[in-house]
């Protein structure tokens, strides 16, 4: 027990993420409560990047299509409480219907490899897209479900919720991928052979860390749409919000789940301060993350971290 | 963990701890493995031996669950582990080395070994006390005590392979396979190396040791055992399989024989020259301050068994691997040329795995080998050629990798004089060849140095048939020249402790 | 009536889809590479071509040709800038080289998109048909721009057959989708070969740009539902196979038109969709693939 606190208290990440925190914190006296409410979706958004970097980092599967998991748990979430389910229930069940989504995800990805994999999970957003528009009268369609109930009505509640969600989904993803599972899902991740070989069933392994993926991806995005107050294909399902989350962990740096978080924070931040560009704000945030990708493949936690060991 | 320095527990005479009986694989049409049988005692070393294509690490592989064999029995302290997954025979007491060290680049030494030492669970989210301590325990062991902390990257070779050897102990295992133990090691780093797998023994484990050399395990091997093309061809001591008639064949071709041949001209200028070329693969030494020469007419064979660096050599000279060191061409440093450009410039490589268009007719791949000539000098060569092998005239139209081995290695050959190279370098092309091909090859190689002033550098594991073709001999083993000289001398000095 | 309506339509916009197709298909067999910012590609053809036709009162041949030159263009950028650059990083490690040239490009596809969208709005473009009038087939009034799509199309795979069966570049194409290394000790520069393939790729996506703008229209926002439209198709049909994609392209062209007219526009690309999951789950090399 011990050896893995000491663990936690001397790693970097740690730290840099307690300092971020800290700050975040103290930002409801600070900024107005539009800001509030942009890093509120950034919170959200940074779960989702978290989870997508559990799956990408550790058990090495390029997902897409993140917005297929997303998605899920935010359109089961909304259904129901528009037939009067109690949030609490509604969240619950998001989570469990992403778990299904991701389970059917595992699937062909056990046996698919290269680029057939990426290409099933891009499949499956757009099923899902297809879906919510066919049965438009009972999912809202491309205008959007409305929830019955919210989160709350004041920005700054709103704010707390968001950052606490983040913080304890961060904490526990983090936890894991310092953990032994983290140690075998990274094994059977990056040596298949390896792995099996030193007696783990890498197949298992892969499969749970889908499952994890899934539920805080469909957590997160059951959570987000009792914040908006509504469910749209324009913010939980759609491919282009998928590429930004893929992005915002990039950026970040992979494979450190905190990066991702502060990536999907800087990422949302940037596309408000570049607002005022109107439509071009798209095309310098996509511009920023190409030039990331060639030069500073390590993202964000790379330049922090400075690894000083030779590659 | 049993203390090494106590004597060996009296071998069980009951139940072997790896007995392996009719273990058989095939791949589509080719026979990997054929009826093999063999036990392995508590307390034992076998070693596993064969060249290239014999099927050594397919048994090791099917041992370990990696394939499914078609037929036969693997049992493990008795118990039959044949279908099994590899993670099921791994935890009931089989541990691996594998032949390239695949560390986990983003762990530590200690995590790394660590990983051997957990449970399959799902839900382990802290480590028992007890599992860093053993980790550090099996580290100390190996030698790897004092890099606990540091990561894959930061370590030299040999300590990359104790880690393995760590990992495949760690979880005390009955059985242990060890691939290639001593492939990329310094003679100091080996020393240790024997010592940590005759531990093992004395450990009372059973030891799988596969390698195509039986002199580097001689000296640990309790027995050996042969293979060729997937069966057994001899069992015995190290000495008794040595001295095997079918072995010797196997190896070295057949007898040595020195045919008279025509006299070459005295020596002319070296018109390839590599000097003090070294080349590393990751942390291997895979070359080790080469020097060589090759003069103008001349047939230089480069002999040496598998993994002995004559793949390395000639792959430094195509352009195809960084090296240190010089290598020029007709007086010009061959540095910094592209691989096509090498070719281009008269330097054509056959290489051992005859990179053929599988998909393509014989003549296609002809055709474009020709693509650098005018339309009639590839005419007039491709004609030349279809002389030269007369089967490939025969199966024009058919698709390369439809033909038999020997037809491919033709095509392969065929293919590169399509380029009407100065220097054709062939890297191993008797491998895999029944011997009447082989002397069909070694006639089309006669002819063409006798038609033509073309310069050959000819790697070959089988002596048998280079000797006869051969001007120079250089002869290869872990990464360096160990010898150098004429046909007649190799006969003299050097054949008899070459295998 | 109506067969005879979808069996031309329906012929038409297959024509189209496998062109564009086998252009995404060639790019993967030879060089290896899933370009994402392919439906970017054809809408720079297609805006390129309207701007050259509008601002430039040319005519329409000419505004074609202008467009294909920017789908060429735009291939270079695509791969000079973008997709040699992250391959010869030595920050990237080997095996996730295929992410990041696939991110890559799909932040490429993305900013190529948005620029367009700056300059010229989203707003579908359409070009002039090539040439104008009516014809009449079996009884259908069908415009003659849609024959000669369906005719160009083919002319154009026709070339492209024609080129990698029958020349010496085709030969070395062909050699370099299945062993870039024999390729290269046999004296070919990889180099020149990849240079190659983009700019045949180019030209087939900016042919297939152009003509898309002469038919339905083309607007920057449809630029990932042409990316994804491709790799759907190419995915069926079995990646890096020529055949594969254009017996797919058939098969979801005619899927759509049957969906369309029998059903409703709104459901066009359900079924095609729901195929692809089955070959998916199925046969993932897909119709005629062989990897």
């Amino acid at each position: 027990m011990t050896d893995t606190i000491r663990a936690l208290l001397t790693s970097r990440s740690v730290w840099i993420a307690l300092v971020v925190l800290v700050v975040l914190s103290t930002l409801p006296w600070v900024v107005s409560a539009y800001i509030l409410g942009v890093l509120t979706i950034a919170y959200y958004f940074g779960v989702f990047a978290m989870s997508w970097d559990l799956l990408f980092g550790f058990a090495n599967e390029v997902n897409f299509g993140p917005t297929f998991l997303i998605g899920t748990g935010a359109y089961a979430a909304g259904l129901l409480n528009a037939h009067g389910v109690p949030m609490w229930v509604c969240l619950i069940a998001g989570g469990a219907a992403a778990l299904l989504g991701g389970v059917a995800l595992a699937v062909p990805a056990l046996r698919l490899t290269g680029p057939y994999f990426g290409l099933t999970t891009l499949v499956a957003v757009l099923l899902l897209q297809q879906f919510i528009v066919i049965f438009a009268s009972s999912t809202g369609g491309e205008i959007g479900l409305t929830m019955n109930d919210i989160l709350s009505t004041e920005a700054i509640t709103n704010y707390w919720y968001a950052l606490a969600f983040m913080t304890v989904c961060g904490a526990i993803l983090f936890t894991l991928s310092r953990s032994p599972v983290g140690l075998i899902l990274q094994a059977s991740g990056q040596d298949r052979i390896g792995a099996s070989a030193l007696g783990f069933n890498v197949v298992k392994h892969k499969l749970a860390a889908f499952c994890i993926s899934a539920v805080f991806s469909g957590l997160a995005g059951a959570m987000m749409v009792f914040y908006l107050g509504t469910a749209s294909v324009g913010t939980v399902v759609d491919v282009s919000v998928g590429v930004q989350v893929i992005i915002a962990a990039v950026l970040g740096g992979r494979r450190t789940i905190v990066g991702a978080a502060i990536g999907s924070i800087f990422l949302i931040l940037a596309g408000e301060a570049l607002r005022p560009l109107g439509q071009l704000s798209t095309f310098v945030v996509s511009g920023i993350a190409l030039l990331v990708i060639l030069f500073f493949v390590d993202g964000l936690m790379g330049l922090l971290l400075r690894r000083r060991e030779e590659p | 963990m049993p203390d090494p320095r106590a004597p060996a527990p009296a071998a069980e005479a009951s139940v072997p701890l790896l007995d392996v009986q009719g273990l058989t694989k095939r791949f589509g049409g080719l026979v990997a493995a054929k009826d093999i049988t063999f036990q392995i005692r508590s307390g034992e070393i076998l070693g596993l031996i064969g060249p290239n294509g014999s099927g050594k690490s397919t048994v090791m592989q099917l041992i370990m669950g990696l394939h499914r064999p078609n037929a036969g029995e693997v049992r493990i302290a008795g118990v039959n582990v044949a279908g099994w997954p590899p993670h099921r025979i791994a935890r009931q007491g089989v541990g691996i080395v594998f032949q390239h060290s695949r560390p986990l680049h983003r762990q530590t030494v200690l995590e790394n070994i660590m990983l051997g030492l957990l449970p399959d669970k799902l839900l382990k989210l802290v480590a028992s006390r007890h599992v860093h301590e053993q980790a550090r325990q099996i580290a100390e062991r190996v030698g790897l005590g004092g890099v606990l902390d540091r990561k894959p990257n930061t370590l030299a070779f040999a300590d990359l392979r104790r880690m393995e050897l760590a990992k495949a102990i760690a979880r005390d295992p009955q059985v242990v396979l060890v691939d290639e133990p001593f492939a990329g090691l310094t003679s100091g780093e080996v020393h240790a190396f024997a010592q940590l797998i005759a531990d093992f023994r004395t450990d009372g484990r059973a030891v799988l040791l596969v390698d195509h050399n039986v002199k580097s395990i001689a000296s640990l091997a309790d027995r050996v055992f042969a293979m060729y093309l997937g069966e057994r061809i001899a069992e015995g001591t190290a000495e008794e399989v040595t001295r095997d008639p079918t072995v010797r064949r196997v190896y070295l071709g057949g007898g040595i024989e020195i045919a008279s041949r025509p006299t070459r001209p005295a020596r002319s200028a070296p018109l390839l020259q590599v000097e003090d070329v070294s080349v590393l693969y990751g942390k291997a030494q895979a070359l080790e301050r080469v020097s060589i020469h090759v003069d103008q007419g001349e047939c230089v064979a480069v002999v040496g068994l598998n993994g002995a660096g004559k793949t390395t050599l000639f792959n430094a000279i195509s352009g195809l691997v960084t090296y240190s060191g010089r290598i020029s061409w007709d007086n010009r440093d061959l540095r910094g040329r592209s691989p096509a450009a090498i070719a281009r410039g008269g330097v054509v490589q056959c290489p051992e795995t005859r990179e053929l268009f599988g998909e393509m007719s014989v003549r296609e791949n002809l055709d474009l080998a020709g693509q650098h000539l005018t339309e009639a000098q590839a005419a007039e060569q491709l004609e030349w050629l279809y002389d030269l092998f007369p089967r490939l005239r025969d199966r024009e139209r058919q698709a390369a990798r439809t033909m038999s081995g020997g037809e491919q290695q033709m095509l392969a050959i065929a293919r590169s004089l399509m380029m009407r190279p100065k220097l054709l370098i062939l890297d191993e092309p008797t491998l895999g060849l029944a011997p009447v091909i082989l002397e069909q090859i070694s006639n089309a190689l006669e002819q063409l140095r006798n038609t033509t002033s073309i310069t050959v550098l000819l790697g070959e594991q089988n002596v048998t048939f280079a000797l006869p073709h051969a001007d120079r001999i250089y002869v290869m083993e872990h990464a360096r020249i160990v010898w150098e000289g004429e046909p007649s001398a190799f006969a003299a000095e050097v054949a008899a402790t070459y295998l | 009536m109506l067969t005879v309506q979808i069996l031309i339509d329906g012929f038409a916009i297959s024509a189209l889809y496998g062109l564009g197709a086998v252009g995404f298909t060639l790019m993967f067999g030879v060089s290896g590479v899933l370009n994402l910012a392919h439906g970017a590609t054809m809408v720079v053809a297609a805006v390129t071509a309207w701007v050259v036709a509008g601002q430039y009162a040319a005519n329409p041949w000419v505004a074609a040709v202008a467009g294909t030159v920017a789908g060429v263009l735009t291939a270079f950028a695509t791969y000079l800038l973008v997709v040699r650059p992250i391959q010869r990083s030595s920050s990237v490690p080997a095996a996730e080289r295929e992410i990041f040239v696939l991110t890559g490009t799909l932040l490429w596809g993305i900013m190529i998109q948005e620029a367009v969208a700056y300059f010229y709005t989203d707003n579908p473009k359409t070009v002039r048909p090539l040439i104008a009038g009516i014809m009449q087939i079996g009884g259908v009034r069908t415009p003659i721009n849609e024959l000669l799509i369906a005719v160009i199309c083919w002319a154009v795979i026709g070339s492209l057959w024609l080129l990698v069966n029958r020349s010496k570049a085709g030969k070395v194409l062909l050699a370099a989708s299945i062993n870039p290394r024999a390729l290269s000790i046999l004296g070919f520069e990889l180099s020149r070969v990849y240079l190659l393939v983009w700019t045949i790729y180019g030209v087939l996506a900016g042919i297939a740009g152009v003509l898309l703008a002469t038919f339905l229209g083309a607007s920057s926002a449809q630029a990932s539902q042409l990316t994804a439209s491709a790799f759907s198709i190419v995915v069926l049909g079995g990646l890096g196979s020529v055949y594969g994609s254009l017996l797919a392209a058939y098969v979801v062209g005619y899927l759509e038109t049957l969906t369309a007219y029998l059903i409703s526009p709104t459901y066009r690309t359900v079924p095609a969709l729901v195929l692809l999951v089955l070959v998916v789950y199925v046969r993932p090399h897909g119709l005629l693939g062989r990897r």
